[in-house]
């Protein structure tokens, strides 16, 4: 009692613990869920991605070989984007637009992806469907007196016409082997009005392909009207590097021919020894062969 | 007191001359001729079926086959041992085993060569290795290696035959007419001169230096085979070392065995004595403490580290499903060993014998332990492959064809045996002058 009194401040705490618990009480339950992403870009047709995954807890599982239908804007046989896709152990499945449903993309600026499940215990019937506008990134760039500048658009499509959207969350960067490297200080970028972006490229000496380029790109992420939206283009703004390349040249990973001249020179060394002495006893036993025969003749 | 028995040149020869075999010796003739014949027919349905006759997968591609050859190899470095490190030592009492070693040597690395063979899935490719051969690979320093130390041990065993091929030679009505047709190919022309003798000693003695290293490089490059590749239990700095030790104390532990069966079946005792026993006993002794220490540094080391990657592996081999192999191969294949032949009483023919079979298949098992585990625990397993891939049993071809293997070696020494004498005569007739003389 003497000990519950002296810490009489730790019941205040125990409030605390309850949801801590509680959740951990939830992460026992597995919540089938399905969920879709849209992407456009300059490079590629649109496609959606879906997701399928178990949340546990705050955290989503992937689950692998959930079979999934696409439709665009409503769910009938006309509007099949798929026959059918199956998650993969990522928990994910995508699917592009055919050229069959080109008119009915054409015909509005708004379009609706839904996602059926079907054919699996805990997915089955499960639906999940994103909205989005028809939207595309412009990236453009100029150069005066040393200084270099990008500039990125994001527009979209209302009543037929391209406007800009301001207020739009977009990444800028350069294209690496993994990664997106940031042009400035910032990580992200905000459109004005007018749906622009304005940034000056300060990077110099960046090792580029053999002519300097590097490739630009701006990424509108997870946006909620406008999806996944990604722009590239190339510029010479790089230092151009030319890679050595020695794979023509001696190494003990290289290929037959291409033995290094030290190793060929000690194993042939080394071999031609021991042969060499080989073929000298070889000799010697003819030797002692002569000798026998002249011996008896 | 075996040695003190006095052996006139007559007796020698009488004893030492090359005999028909009895009944037994008819009996394990063909039942090595049965086993290599169904070896055969398992390796001509993998010709024609394809190495899919075998339980070789992705996982597994080097199984029983890579395991029966890395053994022949072992065991094959027995003839630089005895022959050559003896012979340069001035060993005297060796001198009945230097041949009981050479024809193991020999026999062991003709099919160690065929079992490689047996193993390509396009054996027609074979020649390739010579033609296309890319000399950075450890591999075709093996071909090399093999084929060289092969020549040599053939030069060895050859060579300190002729004195005895003269005698051989002198009676033809001892000898069926096969015998001295081979005989005479072999020897007629020796006729025991100071010059054929001094040519002789001095090829062989060329010969015992060059086969040292030869021997060294043999199992070194072996173990290259492995340790050049980048795989739990493989990727070790000591690897050269743990084989040729290893291939020491297997090849000595055939000689013990060879010396035993051979003294017993053409009545030996007064050439391979008790004495001889014993030499070779506390000469096995030290080769197992050795390979002990070298086994003690390829496990304990990284099971003390632990790393990730190895556990699996290192676990498989000291508790997991491995484990009643790897304790078996240590316990019979070193320690037991150990504790017979380091008392005296151990040190005698049959318990000697014991020892040296328990060597010898603790060793069989220790390289398919080398081999098999290591390739079911590689550093970034598979993705989608059958579950049946990552396991391994030998199918009923492999087996055959590994036992075949096996039976040709001692098919190969079995009629050696019958054909020339398996003691050198006129060494032993030589040294028993030399010891009346010093008397």
């Amino acid at each position: 009692m003497k000990w519950l009194k002296k810490n009489r401040n730790i019941f205040v705490f125990l409030p605390l613990l309850v949801p801590t618990m509680a959740s951990g009480q939830d992460s026992v339950e597995k919540t089938p869920t399905l969920s879709l992403k849209y992407f456009s870009s300059d490079q590629n047709i649109p496609y959606i991605l879906v997701q399928s995954r178990y949340k546990v807890g705050r955290k989503f599982e992937p689950v692998k070989g959930v079979t999934v239908l696409f439709y665009l804007d409503s769910v009938a046989p006309s509007t099949k984007i798929t026959d059918k896709a199956t998650t993969n152990e990522f928990g994910e499945a995508i699917a592009a637009l055919p050229p069959a449903l080109k008119n009915t993309w054409d015909a509005s600026d708004k379009h609706k992806f839904i996602a059926e499940a079907f054919g699996n215990n805990e997915f089955d019937g499960l639906e999940a469907d994103i909205e989005i506008n028809k939207a595309k990134l412009s990236l453009d760039t100029s150069s005066a007196d040393g200084v270099k500048t990008v500039s990125v658009t994001v527009t979209q499509l209302e009543n037929g016409k391209w406007e800009p959207v301001k207020a739009v969350e977009l990444r800028i960067g350069i294209q690496r082997m993994e990664s997106i490297l940031k042009i400035g200080e910032e990580d992200t970028y905000t459109t004005d009005s007018a749906g622009k972006v304005n940034t000056e490229f300060k990077i110099n000496n960046l090792p580029g392909d053999k002519k300097g380029n590097l490739v630009l790109v701006a990424s509108v992420e997870d946006n909620d009207q406008l999806g996944n939206l990604k722009v590239e283009k190339t510029v010479p703004w790089g230092v151009a590097e030319n890679p050595v390349n020695n794979f023509n040249e001696r190494s003990l990973f290289a290929t037959r021919g291409k033995s290094p001249a030290w190793l060929l020179f000690m194993a042939y060394g080394i071999i031609g020894i021991v042969w060499g002495t080989l073929i000298y006893l070889i000799f010697q036993i003819f030797k002692i062969r002569k000798l026998g025969t002249e011996t008896s003749s | 007191m075996e040695n003190s028995i006095i052996l006139n040149p007559e007796k020698i020869t009488a004893d030492l001359y090359p005999k028909k075999f009895g009944k037994a010796g008819k009996i394990w003739t063909v039942i090595l001729i049965a086993v290599c014949a169904i070896g055969l027919f398992a390796y001509i349905r993998q010709l024609n079926k394809g190495l899919v006759v075998t339980n070789m997968r992705d996982y597994v591609s080097w199984g029983i086959y890579i395991s029966n050859f890395v053994f022949f190899v072992a065991i094959s470095l027995v003839g630089s041992l005895i022959t050559a490190i003896f012979r340069l030592a001035n060993v005297e009492w060796s001198t009945p085993l230097t041949r009981i070693a050479e024809i193991i040597a020999v026999s062991a690395i003709v099919f160690a060569s065929i079992i490689i063979i047996v193993d390509m899935g396009r054996p027609e490719r074979f020649m390739n290795l010579f033609i296309y051969g890319r000399l950075q690979s450890p591999i075709i320093w093996d071909v090399v290696v093999i084929s060289t130390y092969f020549f040599i041990s053939l030069l060895l065993l050859y060579l300190p035959l002729m004195p005895d091929l003269k005698i051989l030679n002198q009676d033809p009505s001892k000898n069926s007419r096969f015998l001295n047709h081979l005989y005479r190919i072999g020897g007629s022309f020796w006729k025991g001169t100071k010059e054929q003798l001094k040519i002789n000693n001095k090829a062989v003695t060329t010969l015992c230096i060059i086969i040292i290293p030869v021997a060294f490089c043999i199992h070194t490059v072996t173990s290259w085979l492995f340790a050049t590749t980048y795989r739990p239990g493989w990727d070790s700095t000591n690897f050269g070392a743990y084989f040729v030790s290893g291939a020491f104390l297997v090849g000595a532990g055939g000689v013990i065995t060879a010396m035993y069966v051979f003294r017993k079946a053409y009545h030996l005792d007064k050439y391979i004595t008790d004495l001889h026993f014993e030499k070779m006993g506390r000469i096995v002794v030290m080769l197992a403490l050795l390979y002990l220490y070298f086994n003690v540094n390829e496990y304990l080391v990284p099971a003390f580290k632990m790393k990730k990657p190895e556990e699996e592996h290192l676990k498989e081999l000291f508790t997991g499903s491995f484990a009643p192999m790897f304790w078996f191969a240590i316990l019979v294949g070193m320690i037991i060993p150990i504790f017979i032949l380091i008392f005296k009483r151990g040190r005698r023919p049959l318990p000697m014998f014991i020892a040296g079979v328990m060597i010898m298949v603790g060793a069989w098992f220790k390289r398919y332990l080398i081999v098999t585990p290591t390739l079911l625990h590689p550093f970034l397993p598979m993705h989608d492959v059958p579950e049946s891939y990552k396991h391994y049993f030998p199918s009923w071809e492999e087996w055959a064809i590994a036992a075949g293997s096996l039976a040709g070696a001692l098919l190969i020494m079995t009629f050696f045996v019958r054909i020339y004498p398996i003691i050198p005569i006129h060494e032993t007739i030589n040294e028993k002058n030399e010891m009346a003389e010093k008397k």
